[in-house]
């Protein structure tokens, strides 16, 4: 089984500052990656490497075997890579189901139709209606984004990506924001959602230790911009040296 | 020897009333991220009050050498009008960059018919000789005295204007605001004391420029519209909201725009606007600015 | 944006428009000839603004682009057919949007609108220094072309234009209107509104930010282009101030008097200010002072225009029946 996504030696700088060094990952079919480490540590710089919106200063890397420099979130979006993010990204103005549409049209092809009646497309409009389903917001298809609520903005976004029927789904701090009594519940939606979507790989930024341990396969700790470590949540958890630097140094 | 010391000098001359308007347009962008569509009307507004003003002046008993003072005196008299429409702007901050232009655009159509009914829509001329200076002969050009005192004004402001900013605690208190209004309210600043004074500032370099350039030309209602095309193409070409941009930018665009009347006429605007195009391809930043999106 | 009821008012105003010529004094149904050619020019620009969220001060360029192509094409080719030239120029327009439209698209909000602002100057300028072709400050002449290949040689000039061409225009309004219509209700419709909300995130959803900004400033292009040829056809000249910054700034009164977040509100408000317009001058010679002064509090009190107030009153009128 070749790797899905995968890096090879990545690094970034800005100038002298060093954002990441060398890390080199193969993500395969069937993972649940958590991606974890203290602020600053260079997870989001990893993310939008992967996620094709920065190019690596050294190392390349890979998504379904074909180098991605390049190309940037838009290329990959048609390719198989979605993206959703910590910070709630919703179109103000745009009602649910146009939302979702808006990826629905990139997957089914359907972006450089001028003429053709949108609201007729009965194509588009079965797979709205699904991927609302299945994040439990088909009662809000016709309500407008910004009037939502915080929680099911978030969901939105992730809907969004989700009906771009990616091959893998990238999500930064799915459940920020969202009350704890809430987050399991949303990480098991999303989880069945993935599934039943045919994704084949999840990676999730997280800082929630408990969601991590959870709902991963494997855990990447990134501290100071290079892999601290990369093991199963068992093992993971095992490791208290790793787990105070992730969680937090200890006050000197 | 003597055209390319007459290329220079007018240039010069022109970018220093150009750098007047720019640093106003610079200071009101800077701190309020506004840009001023009716900045050309303030220019005029300037030219058409100083006609007037010096003429009542004159009829006062004005000595000749006082006009310059004068000049500039009815600029700042009239640049107050910054005041009340600066009240009126402020029901539209924060909402979208282009409600803010359309609004500039609306005071723009207003001033033209203001300047209609107060003066009237054929060109309008100073009664004062700025030449009452004299002219200073230097090989085989001349040049106004007028003309040099102008150009001196318009460093000191620049030279003034950098001192204000960096060194002086109310220059830091904008400088702050520009960076980051939120913050320096939370600091303490009152912001709307602030953007009042920035603007009606800046609504004074444009009525005082237009005031000065009043004795070596007409005053004429395309003048308002007219301005705004170079004036931004000063502010793009130094970067917007940058005050060093102002005077790069303004001193380029005052030496082509004289070269161009001296070589090739039909080209001085083409040339500008060139080189605007050219400037916000290849670097937006302008020479000064900061990288926008 | 808004579903059929929008359709229903449309007809109705179609059907209006039919009977105003033959119901209203001629010297109004003179006036709608402009109104025609601003309204279609409008629909283009509204695409780029209302619906892709660009604010251009320099559309009025192309319009200049329909007129200075109209004549061309009947001066210089000897073009007789209407038809003929609107095509010509409508694809030309389009075309020469490609390479502006490849540079101003990189950049939003402020810097888009002054590049634009600088385009439409810098063909303002080549109109001044190409005078030997474009006859400079006096401008092109266009001569009196064949309408769907006939004469009308019996009309004189003011039956012809409140007459057959009146309606020929209305025709033109209402197919521009169709496309636009199919245009903005596509899927190409919604991604661009979409990165008109968030660029972003459109992004990652597939949406080419660039590529369909471009697409809709060419169309955009396309449709000035028409109304262009229109209004130069009427006044029977192609004029370099037509192309002047500030008649860009008049286009975008027109569309925020009308309501730019409506599919018809550009061609509102294109009427509105036909006849705003007219009547101000009439009744006072500052009437540039009351336009301005209009667009001061539209802009400051009800940015959503005449078609925003219509809503609102249709909104209050359904609640007031809900309640009752």
């Amino acid at each position: 089984m070749s790797a899905l996504l995968q890096t090879r030696g990545v690094g970034k700088a800005y100038g002298p500052f060093r954002a990441l060094t060398d890390v080199s990952l193969s993500i395969e079919a069937g993972e649940r990656l958590a991606i974890v480490g203290p602020n600053g540590a260079g997870k989001t710089t990893l993310v939008n490497l992967l996620t094709g919106l920065l190019a690596p200063s050294e190392g390349e890397v890979y998504f379904k075997n074909e180098n991605i420099r390049g190309h940037g979130p838009v290329v990959l979006a048609e390719r198989g890579l979605a993206r959703a993010f910590q910070l709630v990204h919703i179109f103000p103005a745009l009602t649910v189901a146009e939302t979702i549409a808006a990826a629905v049209i990139t997957r089914q092809k359907k972006r450089w139709r001028l003429f053709s009646n949108l609201a007729a497309d009965r194509d588009v409009a079965g797979r709205v209606a699904e991927v609302a389903r299945i994040f439990g917001l088909e009662r809000r298809l016709d309500t407008v984004s910004r009037l939502l609520s915080q929680g099911e903005k978030k969901l939105l976004d992730v809907a969004s990506a989700f009906a771009l029927d990616p091959e893998v789904i990238l999500l930064d701090e799915p459940t920020s924001g969202i009350s704890t009594a809430e987050k399991h519940g949303i990480m098991k939606t999303l989880i069945a959602a993935a599934e039943r979507a045919g994704v084949k790989a999840l990676i999730l930024v997280e800082h929630d230790m408990d969601l991590v341990a959870a709902y991963s396969t494997r855990i990447v700790a990134i501290s100071e911009g290079k892999v601290l470590a990369d093991l199963p949540p068992k093992l993971f958890f095992e490791n208290p040296a790793v787990i105070e630097i992730v969680v937090g140094k200890r006050r000197h | 020897m003597s055209a390319f010391a007459n290329i220079v000098l007018g240039g010069v001359f022109h970018a220093a009333v150009l750098f007047l308007v720019a640093a106003g347009l610079q200071l009101v962008f800077g701190v309020q991220k506004i840009l001023n569509l009716a900045c050309g009307s303030f220019y005029a507004l300037g030219a058409y009050f100083g006609i007037t003003f010096v003429g009542f002046a004159i009829a006062s008993g004005m000595p000749a050498w006082a006009l310059l003072p004068v000049l500039v005196l009815a600029g700042l008299i009239v640049g107050l009008v910054g005041l009340p429409i600066e009240r009126m702007l402020r029901t539209v901050y924060g909402r979208d960059e282009s409600f803010q232009l359309l609004l500039t655009f609306a005071l723009l159509l207003m001033f033209q018919d203001v300047f209609r009914f107060f003066w009237g829509a054929n060109p309008r001329s100073i009664e004062a000789n700025y030449l009452v200076y004299g002219k200073l002969a230097g090989g085989d050009f001349t040049v106004p005295v007028y003309n040099l005192l102008v150009i001196l004004a318009a460093i000191l402001v620049a030279a003034g204007f950098g001192l204000f900013l960096q060194k002086t605690n109310y220059g830091r208190v904008l400088r702050a605001t520009a960076e980051n209004r939120a913050m320096a309210e939370a600091l303490g600043v009152n912001v709307s004391r602030v953007y009042a004074a920035v603007f009606t500032a800046g609504t004074m370099l444009g009525t005082v420029a237009g005031a000065l350039v009043v004795p070596t030309a007409a005053a004429s209602l395309d003048m308002a519209v007219e301005l705004v095309v170079e004036a931004f193409a000063v502010v793009v070409i130094g970067g917007l909201g940058s005050m060093p941009g102002a005077l790069a930018g303004a001193v380029v665009v005052g030496l082509i725009h004289a070269y161009a009347i001296y070589a090739y006429p039909e080209l001085e605007l083409l040339a500008t606007y060139l080189i605007v195009i050219g400037v916000l391809l290849l670097r937006p930043a302008g020479l000064f600015g900061r990288p926008a999106t | 944006m808004k579903p059929p009821p929008q359709i229903v008012a449309a007809l109705f105003g179609v059907a209006a428009l039919a009977v105003f010529p033959l119901l209203a004094p001629t010297y109004y149904a003179g006036l709608m000839i402009p109104f025609f050619a601003y309204a279609i020019a409008l629909l283009g620009f509204n695409l780029l603004f209302g619906y892709g969220g660009l604010l251009s001060f320099g559309h009025a360029m192309f319009i200049g682009f329909g007129a200075y192509g109209t004549a061309v094409m009947a001066g210089v080719f000897g073009v007789k057919s209407f038809e003929l030239a609107l095509a010509a120029v409508v694809l030309g327009s389009a075309l020469a949007a490609i390479p502006i439209g490849l540079l101003c698209v990189r950049y939003t909000g402020i810097f888009f609108g002054m590049l634009t602002l600088a385009f439409g100057m810098l063909f303002h300028s080549f109109l001044f220094k190409f005078y030997y072709v474009t006859g400079g400050d006096s401008g092109m002449r266009i001569p009196r072309m064949n309408i769907l290949g006939l004469e009308f040689a019996q009309y004189n000039k003011i039956t012809f234009l409140t007459g057959p061409f009146y309606y020929y225009c209305l025709a033109l309004l209402v197919i521009a209107a169709f496309a636009m219509w199919r245009i903005v209700h596509s899927p190409f419709g919604l991604h661009l509104r979409a990165l008109r909300e968030n660029s972003r995130k459109a992004e990652y959803l597939g949406v080419h930010v660039r590529r369909f900004r471009l697409a809709a400033f060419v169309i955009s292009a396309a449709f000035g282009a028409a109304g262009g040829a229109i209004l130069g056809f009427r006044i029977g000249l192609a004029d370099p101030e037509l192309v002047y910054w500030t008649q860009s700034g008049q286009l975008v009164f027109m569309t925020v008097l009308g309501g730019f977040h409506h599919f018809l509100g550009p061609v509102i408000g294109a009427l509105a200010f036909t006849f705003l317009q007219d009547q101000l001058q009439s009744l006072t010679q500052y009437w540039r002072f009351v336009l301005g002064a209009i667009l001061a509090l539209l802009v400051i009190g009800f940015p959503a225009g005449i078609a925003g107030w219509a809503d609102l009153a249709n909104w209050r009128l359904k609640s007031r029946k809900a309640a009752a």
